[in-house]
């Protein structure tokens, strides 16, 4: 890592030059790059402060060239990061600062509802952040770490209108309940087993714990009984009746997966359903990005939440928006007067919109009823799925968990029953079980 | 005066090494010491200060930690599993490939250099270009299928299958270390007095015969060298299963090489960058005692 720092000292790109004209930028995510190069353009046109955009694909070579800048004191003005998370930890360790005493309670009034304080430091984060095993150190009550640059939620499914209509399935609208979906799923794999099934880069075993199974339990059991999945009462955590009820549902997905779909990675599954390869795909709302770059009309994709079962205690089931990536500053930069005046632009919603064309995703600044009009049809018509509250799914929201809990470990668990076949859903239960235990007594 | 001169020519030796020495210091000894010394520590690669925890690092690994241990276990059996299968198949390949180019004249350097191109070739290139050939539609399936082997092809793809998915990546490693193991035999074989096997043969010794009780023998040497690289290369190998299977399906193609680079770099910002370089010098402790049996075994056979 030393090493990695010196090279990367050698390299340069850090901070700017201090007089306030040129501040860079990191990001990880490359979809980003144009859109906010565009950004930069216009501010510059308005300020006269250049901004360098840089990206660092993928997540963990951003991280590690975070790590190796922070070391050499040669971190940008202006990072992209992962919200609730990533920027807890950047900011735990000193790298970048406290943005609590620059936005007040009007600018915050901006963002999507419930998104606002995603990067403030709760006292219950600050309690956590004391726990030996803890990732964000350093943390104290009150901060605030990061804005919400985007947002959005996992979850959504994307179906081929056209695969939809040729297995005889009316594709203006949704699906009624899981029941529907997997009838839906039928029909499609049934008119063309090889190209009609359903696609997820189950080479990141995780996504089908979080992007599928995670809200599919949320709709089947409610909010308490989801979190007590995972909570240290045996007669309700895996391995009790609730968790083999989720994984029977689950497993409804088993015959229709694409060939070879644990093998893809979120890219590959990406594109193999916008190739046609898969009828279905399920990931976020991030996803639609991808599927149009990889060369599919998104006239031609029907998107919708995963649906709740028919026998859903959480009927009204929606996904809660939450703030996927936030932007923080550098407490190294020498521009930081300058790095606020980029992030409050980047932030009003004239510019959000612009972003979110240009991107295809969605921004944290809440559009309200231009919505429509700013980021277009798809994206907007994805914002009907969302709700908050206590029917909500919050993907964001992992406090009920172990501190410990790895989504990988278990998502490993849950492909070898889907779309693995070796473990059914008792015995995955059993292992999730053993895994949910093992993490509490690690605590 | 001669010694003056001795003195300033060891002067210009000095001023010369000084710069891969320094060198060496900083980028060698340097990163040595901190790597072994975080091995004792609990960071997450951001934070100011580490937590000191001793031993507490390797003992998880090895029992202490209920997440951790199982998933380490599983890792080192797999990785055994390797580190057999590929010497063993880079030699029972990379011979008879010798001997058969060995004894062509003709075209004996081109098919050299067909041999030794995946050697050339960008690992991450050569990488996709497999899990492309690998997958349900890919040319292989498509290539027994049009063999009447259809039976034997993939329906999941090569990779996606947990009985397949590690042999292949076995034999992807395997074909990826076969040049430069039939490029020592070769040598080999070209440095063999030709009146030794004369003599065999006036002896009355069949081509096996030879074979096997002249030059086999005689290439022990070069076959402890392939072993030992060999060994080295599935011990520590990580990118070939990162960049093909990111240890799939189902983590049954996670080895310790992969699970080092987990812990350090994808663990959602847990502290276990401790842990990561724990189990890196734990393999590095184990190729040095290979190292040292290998050692051992040719020295004795000298």
């Amino acid at each position: 890592m030393a090493a990695l720092a010196v090279v990367t000292t050698a390299c340069g790109g850090g901070s700017g030059a201090g007089d306030g004209s040129t501040l860079t930028m990191w990001t990880f995510k490359q979809t980003h790059v144009k859109a906010l190069q565009a950004a930069a353009a216009t501010f510059k046109s308005k300020t006269g402060i250049t901004v360098e955009i840089s990206a660092y694909t993928p997540d963990d070579t951003f991280t590690s060239k975070v790590q190796s800048a922070a070391a050499s004191h040669n971190v940008a003005d202006v990072l992209e990061v992962h919200a609730a998370g990533e920027d807890r930890v950047l900011g735990g360790a000193g790298i970048t600062t406290d943005l609590a005493g620059d936005i007040n309670a009007q600018y915050k009034s901006r963002f999507l509802k419930g998104t606002a304080d995603t990067g403030l430091i709760t006292d219950q984060v600050y309690q956590d952040s004391l726990k030996p095993k803890a990732t964000d150190p350093g943390v104290k009550t009150g901060q605030l770490l990061s804005i919400p640059f985007t947002a959005g939620t996992f979850g959504v499914v994307y179906a081929n209108k056209d695969k939809l209509t040729a297995a005889g399935i009316d594709a203006s609208n949704a699906p009624a309940s899981w029941q529907e979906l997997i009838s839906w799923l039928t029909a499609t794999h049934g008119k063309d087993a090889q190209n009609g099934g359903i696609t997820l880069g189950l080479k990141s075993s995780s996504t089908g714990l979080d992007w599928a199974m995670e809200p599919l339990a949320f709709a089947l059991l409610g909010p308490q009984a989801f979190h007590d999945l995972y909570g240290t009462d045996k007669s309700k955590a895996w391995g009790s009746a609730n968790g083999q009820q989720v994984l029977e549902l689950y497993n409804q997905l088993t015959p229709y997966w694409t060939p070879g779909t644990q093998t893809l990675g979120i890219d590959d599954a990406d594109r193999a359903f916008a190739q046609g390869k898969a009828a279905f795909d399920i990931g976020g709302t991030f996803t639609i990005s991808a599927i149009q770059q990889n060369g599919m009309d998104p006239a031609k994709i029907l998107a919708f939440p995963i649906p709740a079962p028919e026998t859903a205690v959480a009927k009204d089931f929606k996904l809660a928006p939450f703030a996927l990536t936030g932007l923080a500053v550098s407490s190294q930069t020498a521009n930081r007067a300058a790095a606020l005046q980029w992030l409050d632009f980047l932030t009003q919603p004239e510019q959000a919109g612009a972003f979110a064309q240009a991107a295809l995703d969605l921004p944290g600044t809440d559009l309200g009823a231009n919505a429509e009009k700013l980021v277009g049809p798809y994206l907007s018509s994805m914002e009907a799925a969302f709700g908050t509250g206590d029917h909500a799914w919050n993907p964001g929201d992992s406090t009920f968990k172990g501190s410990n809990w790895d989504i990988q470990v278990a998502g490993d668990i849950l492909v070898k029953m889907s779309p693995l076949k070796e473990l059914d859903p008792a015995a995955t239960n059993q292992q999730l079980a053993v895994y949910n235990t093992s993490v509490h007594s690690g605590q | 005066m001669a010694s003056r001169f001795r003195s300033r020519e060891a002067w210009t030796g000095y001023v010369f090494v000084l710069p891969a020495v320094g060198l060496f210091a900083v980028m060698g000894l340097y990163t040595v010491g901190y790597g072994l010394a975080l091995s004792f520590a609990q960071w997450n690669g951001f934070t100011p200060q580490w937590t000191w925890v001793g031993f507490g690092n390797y003992l998880d690994l090895i029992y202490r930690d209920p997440a951790i241990a199982p998933v380490v276990q599983g890792a080192a059996l797999r990785t055994l599993v390797v580190m057999i299968a590929v010497p063993v198949l880079t030699v029972l390949v990379g011979f008879p490939l010798a001997v058969a180019l060995n004894h062509i004249t003709r075209l004996r350097a081109a098919f050299r250099t067909v041999f030794f191109l995946p050697q050339v070739t960008a690992g991450i290139a050569l990488f996709y270009a497999w899990t492309y050939a690998l997958q349900p539609d890919g040319s292989l399936n498509y290539i027994l299928r049009h063999l009447g082997l259809g039976s034997i092809a993939q329906p999941q793809g090569w990779l996606g299958n947990p009985s397949t998915a590690l042999p292949t990546l076995i034999v992807v490693m395997v074909l990826g270390s076969v040049p430069v193991a039939m490029l020592l035999y070769l040598t080999g074989l070209q440095s063999i007095d030709q009146s030794v096997v004369d003599a065999a043969r006036v002896d009355g010794a069949s081509g096996l015969r030879t074979m096997t009780a002249i030059i086999w023998p005689l290439l022990l040497p070069i076959t402890g060298a392939v072993v030992m690289l060999n060994l080295r290369y599935a011990l520590q190998d990580f990118q070939t299963f990162l960049l093909m299977t990111n240890g799939g399906p189902g983590g049954h193609t996670l080895v310790l090489g992969l699970e080092s680079y987990n812990l350090a770099f994808v663990s959602g910002f847990k502290p276990t960058l401790g842990l990561s370089s724990a189990l890196g010098w734990t393999l590095f402790v184990v190729a040095l005692l290979l190292a040292g049996i290998n050692l051992r075994v040719l020295r004795s056979r000298a």
